[in-house]
């Protein structure tokens, strides 16, 4: 398993994400909801990995932290991280729904300094947010717009020719989504039909790439080494059955 | 529909509480009932028509080869690819870590090509080591039972029909060690198969492998008497490859999943139990099913006589179940004891208020087992794709209310304890076999799996104690992201209410085994053979028809099977009205 460019299903986006995240030491209720968002983004053509292993490697170079804090003035809510770290996108993705199933979308909220963007709409997706809007600047200083518009389909308008995975760094904003109005100047528009992308991945599998084998060596965090105590007596059963 | 069959509420006075049926020592007692996952499957088998064929087999004189069986469904074939090998006996182990194994299979969705079987030739026989495509439903693999397997194929080969008494003490001919669905390995999720009506019930696609597995099984004993007997041998008598199921040996693997899929078990404790709550809530017996029950406990006696075991602990249960099924005969035999309103009720209470819970379990089977008509409709209801979700909405004084409702349990323990927090769970590098260890004693205890339930409530409903209760859960979930998980669980139970093992998983006295026989009962499995506490071995379809019988009129007629003989009393869930 842990070789690269390999075939996997979606059962095994989640056995494996969430043991990923917990080898960082996410705690595993934050990892769950990490691994059910690499689902989404798995079954919308992405390799989940592109996005997700910079979000662990971050947490574990401890360049990222879980720490969050929320505040609120008259115009907007704003989510950030307390520490001089970047905000990980495994806890501002969980923090994101919450805000979303405990105000419904009045207001607007602000996400500080996000790690991996694309996470927290992968996180939207998973959490069936629909007449959501994202939008960000990134470090690159691209403009992404990301509109849940309903359960058939969304989109994402962008600046950029690079992948939305691959975008860093951002001040998240989510709002409602009024469709007839995009904050991205001359920005191309790339639509998802929801129903026909995850009917390719039951189909055909989900594609994992190079960063696969990096994801499965956090994977590795939770297993514990085999004893010949251990492999004797800790399933029960005995090691040969000739009966 | 019947006032006496309307839809039993969870309130119903009838209705057994989770306080009572999620322990784990009731669930380490279950039986099979007719809403388990085989018994709908042969149901719909014959229901639907599905026709069976041989459509490949290529083995050798001993039996080493491919071979392919088909199950066609009225819009689908599905096709059991069956591999055979030589295998050293001292590498023969039922163990997750084996490396090899008498034979390998995969359910692929479809007719596989010649392209696909020479795929799967490369990846099956290496099981986990393997790499499998949507095209595959289920990966498994199987040994055989040294006992039993090459006595059949001799006693055949020569003209005879094999010794009942053996088949009787083991009860298959190959036993499986695993049987793997849903994504693994990159087989088909189960998202993809979810909506065919075939496979709408929890396991359905698992357990079409498993009966294709057994009727591969005696396949190969016929194929390899007829091959060593030429004109002298005999094809099995049809009562005794009847009596013949496929055997299972089942570890500590499905001990996290019953824990992971809370939502699924609830559905399927609640069919069951809103079943048994319809037949108590019966106030006049339908027609015959009385006479039905009485004569099911003569033939429950002769299946518990053939049930026997070496663990000490499960043969002295299945004795002191031997005299209570008498002892209730007896009773049973005071008609004002049953013909009177609620008779139902009447037996099941006696029951609970006299008997083990081995004896309470069986007859919660037995007395649901005349009511085709008035329960087989909750098979319908087993399943669910639902996932809990976490709710940031809930106040915390809510979440406190739950957790001192149905948290019980829970709060109560003291885990300063030793022997409360004596055991954790992990998975070894070792094949990601799952694994049972001590605390003090094995490595481990930084990677233990997040199966501590009860710890895990303990420990938020003491800080839950003293936190303000106007905090937003999603605030609370800020400062203390560790209790996310449990926080989610607990908002399911709240919803589901017999989601939640209610007892203590890491405590010394606990026994895994409870929960594989939970879990193995409402799949259809019988005589529980225990090894240790913490694997078992079990008989599936043991009683079942063959692809040749599914259309005959006693299809249903296989609960609690006797060797070598069909049902002992009429049913009167079908048309056979069978009687010996």
């Amino acid at each position: 398993m842990p070789k690269s460019d390999l075939t996997i299903s979606l059962n095994e986006v989640l056995f494996y994400f969430t043991r990923a995240g917990f080898g960082v030491n996410a705690p595993i209720g934050v990892s769950e909801d990490f691994a059910r968002s690499n689902i989404w983004a798995a079954q919308n053509g992405f390799d989940p990995c592109e996005c997700s292993l910079s979000a662990l490697d971050h947490l574990d170079h401890k360049k990222s932290s879980l720490s969050i804090k929320f505040e609120k003035d008259n115009q907007i809510s704003h989510l950030f991280c307390p520490e001089d770290k970047v905000l990980s996108s495994l806890e501002a993705s969980v923090s994101c729904i919450d805000w979303i199933e405990f105000n419904g979308l009045e207001g607007k909220l602000k996400i500080s300094n996000v790690d991996c963007p694309f996470l927290v709409i992968a996180a939207l997706g998973a959490n069936q947010c629909f007449g959501v809007k994202a939008s960000w600047i990134d470090q690159d200083n691209h403009f992404y717009e990301v509109n849940f518009v309903d359960d058939t389909k969304w989109e994402i308008i962008s600046t950029s020719k690079a992948p939305i995975e691959s975008s860093h760094y951002a001040d998240i904003y989510i709002s409602s989504l009024d469709s007839n109005n995009t904050e991205v100047p001359n920005g191309k528009t790339q639509t998802f039909d929801i129903k026909n992308e995850k009917l390719e991945v039951l189909n055909n599998g989900v594609k994992v790439g190079e960063k696969w084998p990096k994801i499965y060596e956090y994977f590795s965090r939770c297993l514990v080494k085999s004893s010949a105590e251990s492999r004797a007596s800790g399933a029960g059963a005995g090691l040969v059955d000739t009966d | 529909m019947s006032s006496e069959t309307a839809l039993i509420d969870i309130e119903s006075d009838f209705m057994r509480s989770p306080e009572k049926v999620m322990r784990l020592d009731r669930m380490g007692s279950s039986f099979p009932t007719r809403l388990s996952f085989m018994r709908s499957l042969i149901r719909r088998m014959s229901q639907e028509n599905w026709q069976f064929k041989r459509i490949i087999s290529n083995i050798d004189k001993d039996g080493y080869g491919v071979s392919v069986y088909s199950a066609i469904t009225p819009k689908r074939t599905y096709s059991l690819i069956a591999f055979t090998q030589e295998i050293p006996a001292d590498m023969r182990t039922d163990r997750v870590i084996a490396e090899v194994w008498d034979a390998t299979f995969s359910l692929f969705d479809g007719v596989p090509t010649q392209e696909d079987i020479d795929y799967l030739a490369k990846n099956t026989p290496l099981q986990e080591g393997g790499r499998y495509r949507p095209s595959e439903l289920v990966l498994a693999r199987a040994n055989k039972s040294l006992r039993v397997f090459e006595n059949i194929i001799n006693a055949l080969a020569s003209g005879n029909q094999p010794d009942i008494e053996l088949i009787s003490s083991v009860g298959y001919l190959m036993r499986t060690t695993a049987v793997y669905g849903s994504g693994k390995f990159g087989c088909a999720d189960r998202e993809k198969i979810a909506d065919r009506p075939e496979c709408s019930g929890p396991f359905q696609i698992e357990l079409l492998a498993v009966y294709l597995i057994r009727w591969f099984t005696i396949d190969l004993v016929e194929e390899l008497a007829r091959v060593r007997g030429g004109e002298q041998a005999v094809r099995l008598d049809q009562n005794i490859s009847r009596f013949i199921g496929v055997g299972n040996s089942t570890g500590l693997g499905m001990a996290p999943f019953l824990l992971k899929h809370p939502t699924l078990i609830h559905n399927w404790v609640v069919a069951k139990e809103t079943a048994l709550a319809r037949v108590r809530s019966i106030e006049t017996a339908l027609p015959r099913t009385l006479e039905v029950f009485l004569k099911s406990l003569l033939q429950v006696s002769q299946h518990i006589d053939e049930w026997n075991v070496d663990d000490e602990a499960q043969s002295a249960r299945i004795n002191c179940l031997t005299d209570e099924i008498q002892a209730l005969r007896m009773w049973c035999e005071d008609e004002s004891n049953i013909f009177r309103p609620y008779p139902w009720n009447g037996i099941y209470q006696y029951v609970e208020d006299n008997f083990s819970l081995e004896c309470q379990e069986m007859i919660v089977s037995l007395i649901i087992e005349p009511h085709g008509s008035i329960v087989d409709d909750l098979a319908d209801t087993m399943s669910t794709a639902k996932i809990p979700k976490f709710k940031a909405a809930m106040s915390l004084s809510q979440l406190k209310e739950v957790v001192a409702d149905a948290y019980k349990w829970a709060t109560t323990i003291d885990f300063s304890l030793e022997e409360s927090q004596h055991h954790f769970w992990y998975y070894s590098e070792d094949k990601l076999e799952p694994r049972f260890g001590s605390r003090g004693v094995d490595e481990g205890v930084d990677q233990e799996m997040p199966l501590a339930i009860g710890r895990d409530v303990h420990d938020l409903n003491e800080v839950l104690a003293r936190t303000d209760e106007d905090m937003p859960i999603g605030e609370f979930v800020m400062i203390y992201p560790q209790f996310r998980h449990i926080i989610r669980r607990i908002q399911n139970t709240f919803e589901r209410p017999y989601s939640e093992v209610q007892d203590n998983l890491l405590s010394e006295s606990m026994r895994p085994l409870d929960l594989l026989r939970f879990k193995l009962a409402f799949f259809g499995a019988s005589k529980f053979d225990p090894k240790s506490d913490l694997w078992t071995r079990i008989s599936m379809y043991q009683g079942a028809p063959l692809p040749e019988q599914v259309q005959d009129p006693n299809h249903d007629c296989w609960s609690f099977p006797i060797a070598g003989r069909s049902q002992s009393y009429p049913c009167i869930n079908c048309s056979c009205q069978k009687a010996i």
